[in-house]
């Protein structure tokens, strides 16, 4: 009996020591690499970027790269961190929250919600931070990036500098096209669809006529005030009434086209549960959707998708503010080097070389150019594969094989036709109404996507949706809303 | 001074039970006490000023109750009240009476090298995540392609749109929860029915007992009290929905919100684009708060009835 319980004293003492010595070498660990950071430090500034997109095997290696070049020229190293794009959001609202410690991040109206976070004050203020170390930017940038990326009259980010405007298209996979020798000159209103979606359907059956997702929403000529609730004032406004969309004529119309297509079988039936339609674009067993384009995007996506696809478009060339906010890298309102990470940023932004490594990786290792400045993909470039748009001017990045010489051009041209959308500018401070917007958000998640896709019956559930929305406090977020630009419009004038 | 050496006389006499509770306790004030502080952030609207969490959060406006409006403010607040509570309420009611009766029908199984492949294959479910979970239950209930609508198809009946009809879902939840869950919480069982005093059985074999008898009067019996225990510790999460269930197995669709929406899922939907820490809080100090109550008077009744059954 003495015997057991003098071993189990034992077996504890030796379990407790145990336990405090991992800790303390943990620790230790943990110290020492803390120094070996501050000794850098002294040398040059360690900037973290936090950055969207799928993480990359290769980043730490041209990362190592991009910190050789740096820290010769403007005296930092970069550490990038990647965050895939259904997690950013959420991720880095619980990074920004708890205070970690970063330099610059990826910010846009579609993730990590750049207005927002900037009156939450997430991101430093940078007008004069531009003025300062920003001349580059400022240069090469269309002005009208930058000012349409204020809030509140400042700017917390460095857009990207790309296409400015977003229309959308129909997109047809060429070889049905083909196959069944089908004209889309004077394809435009989704009406005029339905004869090619037909044709697919009765003589494919295995295909998909019209691919769409649950967030899909059936282009109207509206300009919503907040992301995905149904506020809009119309494009051609000149009173600038503040309309619930679910109530519009142009709506109830649509909506009875989709549900016309969804009852004919030309979309999924199980459409408004699907988040992904990649099964479908990797077979081709597509004929058409509706993705938003860019100068030259056929090749862009014939590139992509491995099969020639051809598009027309679906909408005007619009400039709403998501669209100018599509793209933004912002300095932390922690970061302890905001002018080092200026310094990059204006880097980033005019130096074709950096910009390249960033964006393609190193040459030799990742691509090889095969001209001035056309490059060409090598197999290790799976290894490192960044979202082009999401890391400022892409102005500057290499053209892949078969793009056109004056590609940029064309860019540039495209920014300047697209026409300006009524709310351009006007940023809804939502802080007054959060506990209506997360009753709102669950009673449109419950209607918006079966109606949207044309799975329920438009007829009895819309006034359902709408009912709904008013319970969940619609109208008072339509007024604040109301308030909220008729001042902004008071002060336009 | 008698005291104080009368504690360290008790000190050192269980000093080996103190440490072996020891890390558990750290780990218990670290995770559990500790953030107890952070509830505060349901009363503030948390705004961050750069200088990491505990500046901003004191930098922070006070708000008052407005951060737990949006729980009560909609019609919603009764349909997900509703719902949580109904759900896991027969959740914990089928579970148990499903538990007790598997881990009954396992142990009195005499070939013990099948009685463990059953308890393994039971227990297999409890290692898959919701998620994986979701597309099995896709794969039956997909509308052109699954297995219930081409049975359906097969006896030429009407097929069902299953993502868009909420009259099933209950029964679909209740079954792939009961069917996740029940291999876990028969260990518990059948771990303390091994443990019984075989000699008890053997008396009433001799007496002529039957079967039933046997686990009617011996077996149910012993187990009261730790179906008591498991229960009330059940009934404390009873505030808590399974947002991995709730949300991938109905595959998020909107058509089904009124039997699949709980406050989890309600906050989750809600704040998700807002990213509003302080009311985040707020919904889960309320659960809290009423997971406590619930506990406490479950506990109170249950000593009312049996004192030696009770938890504290």
């Amino acid at each position: 009996m003495k015997k057991s319980s003098r071993l189990s004293l034992i077996l504890v003492l030796v379990l407790a020591f145990t336990a405090i010595l991992s800790a303390c070498g943990g620790a230790k660990k943990e110290g020492s690499a803390g120094t070996a950071g501050n000794q850098e430090a002294k040398k040059d500034v360690e900037l973290i970027w936090y950055n969207i997109g799928t993480p990359q095997k290769d980043t730490d290696l041209v990362m190592a790269e991009v910190s050789k070049y740096t820290s010769e020229k403007i005296g930092v190293t970069v550490k990038m961190k990647q965050i895939d794009f259904g997690d950013y959001t959420q991720k880095m609202q619980v990074l920004t929250q708890s205070g970690e410690q970063m330099d610059i991040l990826f910010t846009a109206s579609w993730g990590f919600d750049y207005v927002q976070n900037a009156r939450k004050g997430a991101f430093m203020e940078l007008n004069d931070l531009l003025d300062q170390y920003g001349q580059g930017i400022k240069d090469t940038l269309d002005p009208a990036f930058l000012e349409g990326s204020k809030v509140d009259g400042k700017n917390y980010g460095i857009p990207a500098n790309k296409e400015l405007p977003a229309q959308d298209v129909w997109r047809f996979n060429k070889q049905w096209l083909d196959k069944y020798n089908l004209d889309i000159t004077g394809v435009r209103s989704m009406e005029s669809l339905e004869p090619l979606l037909k044709t697919i359907k009765d003589n494919e059956p295995n295909v998909v006529p019209f691919m769409i997702d649950r967030n899909f929403i059936p282009n109207l000529p509206y300009d919503y005030i907040i992301q995905n609730l149904p506020l809009a004032v119309k494009l051609d406004t000149t009173d600038y009434k503040i309309v619930n969309i679910l109530e519009t004529p142009e709506l109830k119309e649509a909506l009875k086209t989709m549900r016309k297509y969804y009852q004919a079988g030309y979309i999924a039936s199980e459409v408004a549960t699907t988040t992904d339609n990649s099964d479908l674009t990797l077979t081709g067993n597509w004929f058409m959707d509706r993705p938003t384009t860019q100068p030259f995007a056929d090749n862009l996506w014939t590139a992509s998708l491995g099969y020639p696809v051809v598009s027309t478009p679906a909408t005007d060339a619009i400039i709403y503010n998501w669209s100018v906010m599509g793209s933004l890298q912002a300095i932390s309102a922690n970061s302890e080097h905001p002018v080092e990470a200026m310094k990059f940023l204006n880097l980033l932004n005019t130096d074709p070389y950096l910009r390249n490594l960033v964006d393609s990786g190193i040459e030799g290792v990742h691509y090889e150019k095969i001209g001035d400045n056309v490059a060409k993909n090598l197999d290790k470039s799976r290894d490192y594969d960044m979202p082009t748009f999401a890391i400022g001017n892409i102005m500057l990045t290499y053209l892949q094989e078969g793009d056109p010489e004056d590609k940029w051009e064309g860019f540039r041209e495209f920014n300047e036709a697209g026409t300006p959308a009524p709310l351009l500018g006007f940023n809804f401070d939502s802080s007054n109404v959060s506990a209506e917007l997360a009753a709102l958000t669950n009673a449109k998640d419950q209607f918006w996507a079966p109606l949207m896709t044309g799975s329920v019956d438009p007829d009895k559930y819309t006034p359902m949706a709408i009912e709904q929305l008013k319970a969940a406090g619609l109208d008072n977020v339509m007024a604040e809303a109301q308030r909220q630009l008729d001042e902004w419009l008071a002060a336009q004038k | 001074m008698h005291r104080v050496s009368h504690f360290f006389k008790d000190l050192h006499k269980n000093l080996p039970i103190l440490l072996m509770v020891l890390p558990g306790a750290i780990g218990f004030i670290l995770f559990s006490y500790l953030p107890m502080g952070g509830t505060l952030l349901s009363f503030k609207q948390y705004r961050y000023n750069g200088e990491g969490f505990i500046s901003s959060f004191l930098s922070s406006d006070w708000v008052g109750l407005r951060n737990f409006k949006f729980l009560f403010g909609t019609n919603d607040a009764y349909i997900i009240t509703r719902n949580t509570l109904l759900y896991n309420a027969a959740f914990i009611i089928l579970g148990t009476f499903a538990a007790i009766a598997m881990a009954i029908l396992l142990s009195e199984i005499v070939n013990k090298r099948l009685s463990k492949l059953y308890q393994t294959g039971m227990f297999l479910p409890h290692f898959m995540s919701y998620v994986i979970v979701g597309f099995f239950v896709y794969s039956f209930l997909n509308m052109d392609k699954g297995l219930l609508n081409s049975i359906l198809e097969r006896f030429d009946l009407q097929t069902v749109s299953w993502y868009t009809t909420p009259k099933y879902w209950p029964y679909i939840l209740t079954l792939t929860n009961l069917w996740k869950t029940i291999g876990y919480s028969s260990v518990v069982y059948l771990a303390a029915i091994t443990g019984f005093d075989r000699s008890l059985y053997e008396a009433a074999m001799i007496d002529g007992a039957s079967k039933w008898r046997q686990i009617r009067n011996i077996t149910l019996p012993l187990l009261k009290p730790l179906i008591i225990i498991m229960t009330l510790l059940a009934v404390g999460r009873i505030f808590y929905a399974d947002f991995g269930l709730f949300y991938n197995i109905p595959r998020d669709s909107g058509a089904l919100y009124p039997v699949t929406n709980v406050i989890d899922t309600y906050v989750y939907r809600g704040l998700k684009t807002t990213g509003e820490m302080g009311m985040t809080a707020a919904a889960g100090l309320y659960q809290s708060i009423v997971g406590f109550i619930l506990v406490v008077t479950s506990n109170y009744v249950v000593r009312r009835i049996d004192k030696d059954s009770s938890l504290f």
